[in-house]
C-alpha cells in the first residue's frame, strides 16, 4: 500500500536535474481532542517539483499546510526547511524564510484595495517605515504594477477586495503570493470554482511561475490540475499518506481511485 | 479563625463565580459568540428576584422561577434577534462584541432608571449568619451556594455527556462541520447554548443578591470575572472556567487577610495577567494561538 | 452664551482626540480596548503632578505624561496581544478596573477620591494660557496634530500592516508580519496620544478626579468611535460631537425626567450601537456599505 520514496520522473513538465530537498516532513501527527487529523505523515518537497495533495474532504490536507506554516503546532513529528527545524517558530518567521501560502477561504484583506493587498505583502520587515528609502519604494510600486498586469487585475487596482468578483478574488490570492518572493508556495484549492476562461489564465500563470523556479504544492480536487501540471501526487486519506508517487501510478491504482471517487 | 472565615467566604464567592463563568464559557465555547451581555443577564436575574420578593412579596420559589425565566428569555431573544442577524451578514468579532456591549449598557441604565442606582440586597432567613464557632460567622447561604453549584455542574455535565443535544453542543465547540452529523441545525443549538448558559447565572445572581447585594453596574464586574475565568481556565473548557472562577473567588477573599476589599478587582486582574504572561492557554486549554 | 459654546468646543475637541486615538486601534488595528480612560487618566494626573511640583510648561508636562502612558500600555499590550483578541478585551477591562482603584487610593499622586485641585494654567514658552479662547486654540492645534499624525501613519506601510491584521490575522501572519510587535506598537502610539488629551483636560479643568477616568468614559469614547464610524478620519470626530451635544439636546426635551438625562443618554448610545451593528456596521460615516458577504 505504501508507495513512498518512489523515484521521480525526470521527463516531467520541466527539466529537473539535481533536486534539492526544500521541505522535509517526518512522522507528523496532529490530534484534535480525540480526533487524529494527521497520522505519521512523512514526505519531501523538492525544488522545482509540483506536488499535488489529493484526497477526500477531511483527509487532513489543509491541516498539513497549517502545520508546515506554523498556524498549527503538530502533536508530534518534525518539519525541516533546508535542514533547519521549523517547529515552534511563529508563522511570520516561517513565512519570511520563503514559505508562502494561500487559504481555501481566501482571507483577503477585505477592506483594503487590490493594490494595497499586494503592497502590504511586500512590506513585511520594518517597524514604522520600510528600509531602502525612495528607490526601494519605487521598486515595490513597479513590482505591484507588474503583478497586477500578470494577474489581470490592472483595472481593479483601486477597488477594495470585498468588491471584487469571485474569480478576481482568486487571482488576488495569487497576486499576493507572487508578492511574497517565496521559494515554496502552498496553494489551497487555488482553482476551485473558476470558470473555464479564468481557469486557463490561472494555469498559464502557474506554469510560468513554476518555470521561473517556484516550487509548488497544491491541494486540488480538479483532476485537470492533477493530470496536467503535477509532477507528483501525494494521496491523503483520514490523516494518512496512502501513496506518494507519479501521477500515472496514483491515478491507475484502483484502490486509491475507489477511495477518491467513492467518497465524492 | 479569621482565615477560616475568609476561606469559607471564598468558597461561597468562588461557587458563584464558577457558575457565572461556566455560563459564559459554555456560550462562547460552543457558539463562538463573545457574549459580553452575559453580565446583563446576571443583572436581570438578580433584579427580577429582588422585585419578586421585595416588591411583590412572592415566595422565593416563584422568585427563582421569575429570575430563571427572565434570564433564559433574555438569552434566547438576544441570540435570535441580535446575534443571528449580525452573524448572517458579517459576524466578525467586532460587530458581535459591540452589539453585545451596547445591549449591556442599555440594560444597566434601564434597570438603574427603574430600580435606582444604589445597592440592593434581598434579605432572606438564610442570609443571617450564625456563630458556628467562636468568632466564626457562617450563613447557611455558604453551604447552599456550594451545594447548588455542585448540583448545577453535575446537571450540566450529564446534559453535555448523555443527551443528544448536549453531545451536539460539544461537537459544535470542536468543529461546526461535525454538527451536521447530529442532524441538528446550528441555530437550534445556539438557542440551547444560550438557554443553558443564561440559566447558569441565575443561582449566582440570586446568591449575590441575597448575600453581598448588587447594583445595576454589577454587569461589568461579572464580565471581568467571566472573561478572566474563561481565559485562566482555558478557552473552550467549561470545567476550566468553573475551577478558575473558584480560584478567583478564593484569592479575592483570602487576600482580604492582608489587603482591603477595594483591591479585589486588582487581584482578579493580577491572576488574569499572571496567566496571560505565563500560561496563556490556561489550566485545561489547548493552543491559545488564533 | 459664548462661554458655554467655547467650553463645549474645547471639550468636544478633547474627546475628539480620545475618539481619534481609540479609532486608530479599533478601526485600523482591530484591537478592542476598554482601558482608554486609563491612559486619559494617566495623562491628566501626570500632567497635573508635573505642573504642580515641577513646571506647568506644556513641553515638559505633556511629554512626561505621554511617556508614562506609553510605558503602561506597553506593559499591558505586549503580553496580552501575543494571544487572541479576546484576551486584550479581558486584560484591558481588568486594567480599567484596577486603575480606578489606584486612582482613588494613591493619594500622593492622584489626591484620592477628592482628586487634584488647583492645577496651574499651562504655559507655552513662559506664556500662561489663562483665557478660554487661548486654550481653545491650543486644543484645536493639538487635535489637528493628532489627526495629522494618525492620517500619516495610516497611509504608510505601518498603516497597511495594521489594516491587513484587522482584516485577516492569519493571512497577515502568512505574509510574514510580526503581528504582536505591530499591534503593540499601535497601542503604545495610541495611548501616548491619549495622554495628550489627558494633559489638556487637566490643564483646562484645573481640577480632576477619578470620576472622569472610569469605565463609563472608556465606554463613552468607544461609543463615539462606533457611532461615528470606525476606520475613517471624520467618523470619530462626528461621533464625539454628537455624543457631547446629546446631553444638552436632551435637556431641552422637558418631558424627560431631568435627573435621568445621564441614563437616557447611555440608553440612546447603547441602542444605537446595537442597531448600527445589525443594520450598518460601518457607523454613520462609512465608505459605502461595509461588510457584505465576504
Amino acid at each position: 500500500m505504501n508507495m513512498q520514496n518512489t523515484a521521480y520522473d525526470t521527463t516531467a513538465a520541466q527539466p529537473v536535474t539535481e533536486q534539492e530537498t526544500l521541505l522535509k516532513v517526518r512522522n507528523l501527527q496532529m490530534d484534535f481532542g480525540g480526533l487524529k487529523a494527521i497520522q505519521d505523515v512523512s514526505m519531501d518537497l523538492r525544488a522545482g517539483i509540483v506536488t499535488t495533495l489529493v484526497g477526500p474532504n477531511g483527509a487532513g490536507k489543509t491541516t498539513l499546510f497549517n502545520m508546515i506554516t506554523g498556524h498549527l503546532k503538530p502533536t508530534a513529528g518534525e518539519v525541516e526547511w533546508l535542514g533547519d527545524s521549523l517547529l515552534g517558530k511563529p508563522p511570520w518567521k516561517i513565512a519570511r524564510q520563503g514559505i508562502a501560502r494561500t487559504f481555501q477561504d481566501l482571507r483577503l484583506f477585505t477592506h483594503m484595495t487590490v493594490e494595497e493587498n499586494i503592497l502590504t505583502v511586500m512590506e513585511q520587515g520594518g517597524w514604522l517605515w520600510q528600509s531602502g528609502g525612495m528607490s526601494a519604494k519605487t521598486a515595490r510600486q513597479e513590482r505591484v504594477a507588474s503583478i497586477l498586469e500578470r494577474t489581470g487585475l490592472k483595472d481593479k487596482a483601486r477597488v477594495r477586495a470585498i468588491d471584487l468578483a469571485y474569480a478576481e478574488r482568486k487571482f488576488l490570492c495569487m497576486a499576493r503570493i507572487m508578492a511574497t518572493d517565496s521559494r515554496l508556495w502552498l496553494l489551497d484549492e487555488p482553482a476551485s470554482g473558476l470558470d473555464p476562461n479564468s481557469y486557463g489564465l490561472f494555469l498559464e500563470l502557474l506554469r510560468s511561475e513554476v518555470a521561473n523556479g517556484i516550487t509548488v504544492c497544491i491541494i486540488e480536487h480538479n483532476l485537470d490540475i492533477v493530470v496536467n501540471i503535477s509532477d507528483r501526487i501525494a494521496f491523503l486519506d483520514q490523516g494518512r499518506l496512502l501513496a506518494d508517487g507519479l501521477p500515472d501510478e496514483i491515478l491507475n491504482n484502483p484502490e486509491l481511485a475507489a477511495i477518491y471517487f467513492g467518497e465524492r | 479563625m479569621l482565615l477560616l472565615q475568609l476561606i469559607l467566604n471564598g468558597l461561597q464567592v468562588g461557587a458563584i463565580y464558577a457558575l457565572t463563568a461556566a455560563g459564559f464559557s459554555l456560550i462562547f465555547g460552543s457558539t463562538k459568540i463573545f457574549h459580553f451581555a452575559h453580565g446583563a443577564t446576571f443583572t436581570i436575574a438578580a433584579y427580577l428576584f429582588h422585585y419578586a420578593l421585595t416588591n411583590l412579596g412572592l415566595h422565593w420559589t416563584l422568585g427563582v422561577a421569575m429570575a430563571a425565566g427572565g434570564a433564559v428569555l433574555f438569552g434566547i431573544l438576544l441570540d435570535r434577534f441580535m446575534y443571528a442577524p449580525i452573524q448572517r451578514h458579517e459576524g466578525s468579532f467586532f460587530t458581535v462584541f459591540v452589539a453585545s456591549f451596547g445591549i449591556g449598557i442599555v440594560v444597566e441604565n434601564v434597570i438603574g432608571m427603574v430600580f435606582g442606582r444604589s445597592f440592593i440586597s434581598v434579605s432572606t432567613s438564610l442570609s443571617r449568619s450564625v456563630e458556628l464557632l467562636p468568632d466564626l460567622y457562617v450563613s447557611p447561604l455558604v453551604g447552599l451556594a456550594v451545594l447548588t453549584s455542585l448540583v448545577c455542574f453535575v446537571a450540566v455535565h450529564m446534559f453535555l455527556m448523555h443527551t443528544h443535544a448536549g453531545m451536539a453542543l460539544r461537537a459544535l465547540s470542536e468543529n461546526t462541520e461535525l454538527v451536521k452529523t447530529f442532524g441538528l441545525s446550528p441555530r437550534r443549538l445556539s438557542a440551547y447554548a444560550f438557554a443553558l448558559g443564561s440559566v447558569l447565572v441565575v443561582p449566582a445572581a440570586i446568591f449575590t443578591a441575597s448575600s453581598s447585594g448588587l447594583n445595576p453596574a454589577v454587569g461589568h464586574h461579572v464580565m471581568l470575572i467571566s472573561l478572566a475565568a474563561t481565559i485562566v481556565g482555558g478557552i473552550g473548557s467549561i470545567r476550566g472556567a468553573a475551577f478558575a472562577g473558584l480560584l478567583i473567588g478564593m484569592v479575592e477573599n483570602v487576600a482580604l487577610w492582608q489587603v482591603g476589599t477595594q483591591w479585589s478587582e486588582a487581584l482578579t486582574f493580577a491572576v488574569l495577567f499572571f496567566f496571560i504572561i505565563f500560561r496563556p492557554s490556561g489550566f485545561f486549554g489547548r493552543a491559545a494561538v488564533s | 452664551m459664548t462661554a458655554y459654546i467655547l467650553n463645549l468646543v474645547v471639550l468636544i475637541s478633547i474627546y475628539a482626540i480620545l475618539s481619534t486615538t481609540l479609532n486608530f486601534i479599533i478601526g485600523y488595528a482591530g484591537i478592542f480596548s476598554l482601558a482608554h480612560a486609563v491612559f486619559f487618566g494617566i495623562g491628566a494626573y501626570t500632567s497635573a503632578f508635573v505642573a504642580m511640583n515641577l513646571t506647568p510648561s506644556f513641553f515638559v508636562a505633556i511629554p512626561i505624561a505621554m511617556v508614562l502612558a506609553a510605558l503602561t500600555s506597553l506593559a499591558l499590550a505586549l503580553p496580552a496581544l501575543r494571544v487572541r483578541g479576546e484576551y486584550f478585551v479581558a486584560a484591558s477591562l481588568g486594567l480599567q478596573m484596577l486603575a480606578v482603584t489606584l486612582f482613588s487610593e494613591w493619594k500622593g499622586f492622584t489626591g484620592g477620591i477628592g482628586g487634584v485641585i488647583g492645577i496651574p494654567p499651562v504655559e507655552i514658552f513662559g506664556f500662561a494660557l489663562v483665557k478660554p479662547w487661548h486654550f481653545l486654540i491650543l486644543t484645536l492645534v493639538c487635535l489637528a496634530l493628532v489627526i495629522a499624525i494618525i492620517q500619516r501613519l495610516v497611509h504608510t506601510s505601518f498603516g497597511r500592516s495594521l489594516k491587513s491584521i484587522r482584516d485577516s490575522e492569519s493571512a497577515a501572519l502568512a505574509a510574514g508580519k510580526n503581528i504582536t510587535v505591530i499591534k503593540t506598537l499601535s497601542v503604545v502610539l495610541s495611548s501616548s496620544l491619549t495622554a495628550l488629551a489627558g494633559g489638556l483636560y487637566a490643564f483646562y479643568m484645573a481640577f480632576i478626579n477619578v470620576e472622569s477616568f472610569m469605565l463609563a468614559t472608556s465606554v463613552l469614547v468607544m461609543a463615539m468611535v462606533i457611532i461615528g464610524g470606525t476606520g475613517t478620519i471624520l467618523g470619530p470626530i462626528v461621533g464625539a460631537a454628537l455624543l457631547m451635544l446629546l446631553p444638552g439636546a436632551l435637556s431641552y426635551l422637558s418631558f424627560l425626567p431631568q435627573t435621568e438625562i445621564g441614563s437616557i443618554q447611555q440608553i440612546i448610545y447603547g441602542s444605537a450601537m446595537v442597531l448600527l451593528m445589525i443594520y450598518r456596521p460601518g457607523g454613520i460615516v462609512s465608505p459605502k456599505t461595509r461588510g457584505e458577504a465576504a
